[in-house]
């Protein structure tokens, strides 16, 4: 029997990765920090605003903010930048050299780079939260957090590939990956439980895929048991994946008639 | 000094290539955080004494003089790195002290952009008096000297520990923390905020004191950047000492 | 026949409007090769060499003109030709640089569906044949090139492939990881009659590896014959620069012609048809005061030179 392919490529993304304790010791430091300060506030806030603020309670929050922010911070900021460049030197052009789908190779080693980060942060963040507001709100909703995580770091990682797509017809279009950012952080709830959005905005981020990024299993860990959410996250992960699919499969034939 | 730092205005020029794209990266990376207020006090009203007015205010405060820092004065993040990969030894082959000529060697014009956001973000939210504007004025810049110093004595770290972490993480630190109206946090970290990592003195201390003025906290607020001032060249001299006495292994 | 191409030609187009600029990188290229053959794909940079490789594996179309590698068009059915083809290109790497060879070996492996047991003998087997057993658990980026050009050579043949593309391997090599890897080629092709297509601008990879020569020179195929007629009518020549402790009178030898001569040194061109190198060595160290030798092949542009010299057959 053969192994199938996008579970080595995980495992040896996963295992490469956590070879490499320096950078990741960094990040996890950072995400403290960050996750930290954030929480803070919004913990800070509900209190002045008699415990409670667009229905979560300042535990709640705390368990909210600590969670999209791990979704977040397991991934590279620059993803888009580093695949939009690998695009335009030709090293993918190189890749259709193997029987494997190009696209789906990437994703799988990608997220099994993000799944240490994104362990470490999400175990941090769940030790930093119990210290500051006691534990889970709702231990049954945290269990659903946990998959939710990976569907959100999933979904994230094929969205970006579509992005970074585009570098296919445009040599620069890799350093636009801070817009991508920007969308997820404000309509992806990683900044805010989207119920703190004023209701146009909030119907906006419904309709965007940025929700399943942050927003999913954020709102689980911080104690709705909602398991619709990751039925939400994999019809969005369906979407994403034929949406980059397609992207890709336009690339590579530009690239096969116009050279790599 | 004027002619290395026309030198290195003339250097930066020649980047132009990222230039715009660094530049829109900033000027969304400024919307959002001020959108992000708008919708946070939009819910909450006052948290501890701040509002939305006083929160544009310390951004206000925090892009004028961070990018004032980061724009003309941009090698004070950099120190750690200069010192792992031996631009410090570039520096000390020169007949000039090296502290001054280091700080202003390197120049990012995109970070003067930011400066341009916090005034007009001033002029536009701020309510412009004359008072006020030279509160905000002196504040910036009693801020940007307690945020170079920070850096530069967070950087300098790196003669002693032969690795640059700690001055990266120490500018990621201090840039967040003092984005943040400080009396959000409390106890230790309030603490800490008003000592080690500065973050209060770089744009919310300034930012109360344009809404609030208190002479001696005015006065606090520049004995502190003169204090850290000092901490940080002490630093940096002991550090630079301690580097050409003894062979540090750096990369270089 | 294991590969037929067929007036194969690729023009490149970039620009807009007037800043419209063709580039016809490979124009009506047709050759065939056998089934165990080794050919060299020689030329100078820009050439078309690499053009030419790239739509035999399928990662590039052809503007016009036809192919068939293995029965199969490349462009058309590349997934499944990438099955039966191995395809090393110099300048990039396969192997992932923060993991071991194996480690790349293992996902190579899955990727081409290949039964573990199965692949693990293999991943031994060619670390013998490759001499690069010991290397394959130490990490990429610790090896040396010519030690990762082993390791990557073993990372082509996993899946057994008939027909090995090589684009440039030996580029950045030292001479002896040059002979080295040469040799390697040599036994993988005897060993398993995989069919070797190389490209190189080197005119010694021709020499030592290749059988059947084909010369390709602004897109166009100029020559194409055996190797050991080129020898004979081409690359006959050798140049040797000697280096001397002080002047003295050139010596007159049967197939040497002097062309430089300075108190310090001498350059000759040598046919060694009409004398061995080794005679002509030979004659030179004992009649000079020679304080440094140096032999090398003529460099490619000569070889082109005289191969648009040569009468037109």
């Amino acid at each position: 029997m053969s192994e199938p392919w996008p579970l080595v490529a995980t495992g040896s993304a996963a295992r490469r990765a956590i070879r490499d304790p320096g950078p990741l010791a960094v990040s996890l430091a950072f995400y403290g920090v960050v996750a930290s300060v954030l929480a803070t506030l919004w913990r800070t806030a509900a209190a002045s605003h008699g415990g409670a603020l667009a229905g979560y309670s300042s535990a709640q929050f705390v368990w909210y903010i600590f969670t999209s922010e791990a979704s977040i911070m397991a991934l590279n900021p620059r993803q888009i930048e580093l695949t939009g460049e690998d695009i335009a030197t030709g090293a993918v052009a190189v890749e259709l050299l193997r029987p494997a789908p190009v696209l789906g190779v990437r994703i799988a080693t990608e997220v099994g780079r993000c799944l240490p980060r994104l362990m470490g942060c999400a175990l941090l963040g769940a030790v930093f939260a119990t210290v500051m507001v006691g534990g889970p709100p709702r231990p049954a909703a945290l269990f659903l957090a946990a998959p939710s995580l990976v569907l959100a770091v999933t979904c994230n990682l094929t969205a970006q590939h579509a992005f970074a797509g585009a570098a296919f017809w445009i040599r620069d279009a890799r350093s636009t990956w801070f817009l991508y950012q920007k969308l997820v952080f404000v309509l992806g709830g990683m900044l805010l439980p989207l119920q703190v959005l004023p209701a146009w905005l909030h119907g906006v981020a419904a309709v965007l895929p940025f929700t399943a990024m942050a927003y999913a299993p954020a709102r689980l860990a911080s104690g709705h048991l909602e398991p619709w959410l990751l039925a939400l996250q994999l019809g969005w992960l369906a979407v994403l994946a034929v949406v980059a699919r397609t992207v890709f499969a336009a690339g590579e034939r530009r690239l096969q008639v116009v050279g790599g | 000094m004027s002619s290395v730092m026309r030198a290195a205005v003339a250097e930066a020029r020649s980047n132009r290539g990222a230039f715009w794209t660094q530049v829109s990266a900033m000027a969304l990376n400024d919307i959002v955080w001020v959108l992000f207020w708008v919708i946070f006090f939009g819910r909450v009203g006052t948290v501890r004494g701040w509002d939305r007015s006083r929160v544009f205010l310390l951004f206000a405060v925090l892009t004028t003089g961070g990018g004032l820092v980061l724009g003309l004065l941009s090698n004070a993040r950099r120190i750690g790195q200069l010192v792992v990969d031996g631009g410090i030894d570039a520096a000390l082959a020169l007949p000039v002290p090296p502290w001054p000529y280091l700080l202003v060697r390197g120049v990012d014009p995109v970070n003067l952009g930011d400066v341009v956001f916090g005034v007009s973000l001033f002029a536009v939210s701020g309510s412009p008096t004359l008072e006020r504007t030279a509160v905000y004025l002196l504040g910036a810049a009693a801020g940007a000297v307690v945020l170079a110093s920070f850096l530069v004595a967070a950087g300098s770290l790196t003669f002693f520990a032969g690795r640059s972490e700690a001055g990266d993480l120490g500018f990621n630190a201090i840039i967040l923390l003092s984005s943040y109206p400080v009396d959000i946090f409390a106890g230790t970290t309030k603490v800490l905020l008003y000592s080690v990592v500065p973050a209060a003195f770089v744009a919310a201390v300034p930012a109360r004191l344009v809404d609030h003025f208190r002479l001696p906290q005015a006065f606090a607020l520049v004995g502190v950047a003169a204090a850290f001032a000092a901490i940080s060249w002490a630093v940096f001299t002991a550090g630079l000492r301690r580097y050409t006495s003894s062979a540090i292994w750096t990369r270089a | 026949m294991s590969i037929v191409a067929d007036g194969l030609t690729k023009v490149f187009e970039s620009g807009r409007g007037r800043r419209r600029r063709r580039v016809e990188a490979v124009r009506a290229v047709s050759f065939s090769v056998d089934k165990g053959e080794r050919i060299a794909f020689i030329g100078p940079n820009g050439a078309g060499k690499s053009t030419s490789i790239k739509m035999l594996t399928g990662i590039l179309f052809p503007t016009s003109g036809s192919a068939q590698v293995l029965g199969m068009t490349p462009w058309r059915e590349r997934r499944a030709l990438t099955r039966r083809v191995g395809t090393l290109f110099g300048q990039r790497s396969q192997l992932w640089l923060e993991l071991t060879p194996r480690e790349t070996f293992r996902m190579l492996g899955a990727i081409h569906g290949i039964d573990q047991a199965a692949l693990r003998r293999r991943v031994a087997e060619l670390g013998e044949l490759l001499d690069a057993g010991e290397l394959f658990d130490t990490p990429v980026r610790s090896l040396s090139l010519g030690q990762r050009m082993r390791c990557e050579l073993a990372a082509c043949m996993l899946h057994d492939p008939a027909i090995l593309f090589l684009d440039e391997p030996t580029i950045g090599l030292d001479l002896l990881a040059k002979q080295r890897f040469r040799e390697l080629l040599v036994r993988l092709n005897e060993e398993r009659q995989t069919t070797v297509l190389l490209t190189s601008h080197d005119v010694a990879d021709l020499e030592h590896v290749a059988q059947r020569a084909i010369v390709i020179n602004h897109g166009i195929v100029i020559y194409d014959s055996e190797v050991a007629v080129m020898r004979r009518t081409l690359l006959s020549t050798k140049l040797v620069e000697v280096a001397l402790a002080g002047p003295a009178p050139s010596p007159e030898i049967a197939g040497v012609t002097f062309t430089q001569v300075t108190e310090t040194s001498l350059r000759a061109v040598v046919d060694t048809t009409v004398r061995p190198i080794k005679a002509v060595l030979d004659a030179v160290l004992v009649e000079l005061p020679v304080t440094d030798i140096s032999v090398t092949d003529p460099p490619l542009e000569q070889v082109i030179a005289e191969i648009y010299a040569m009468p037109s057959t």
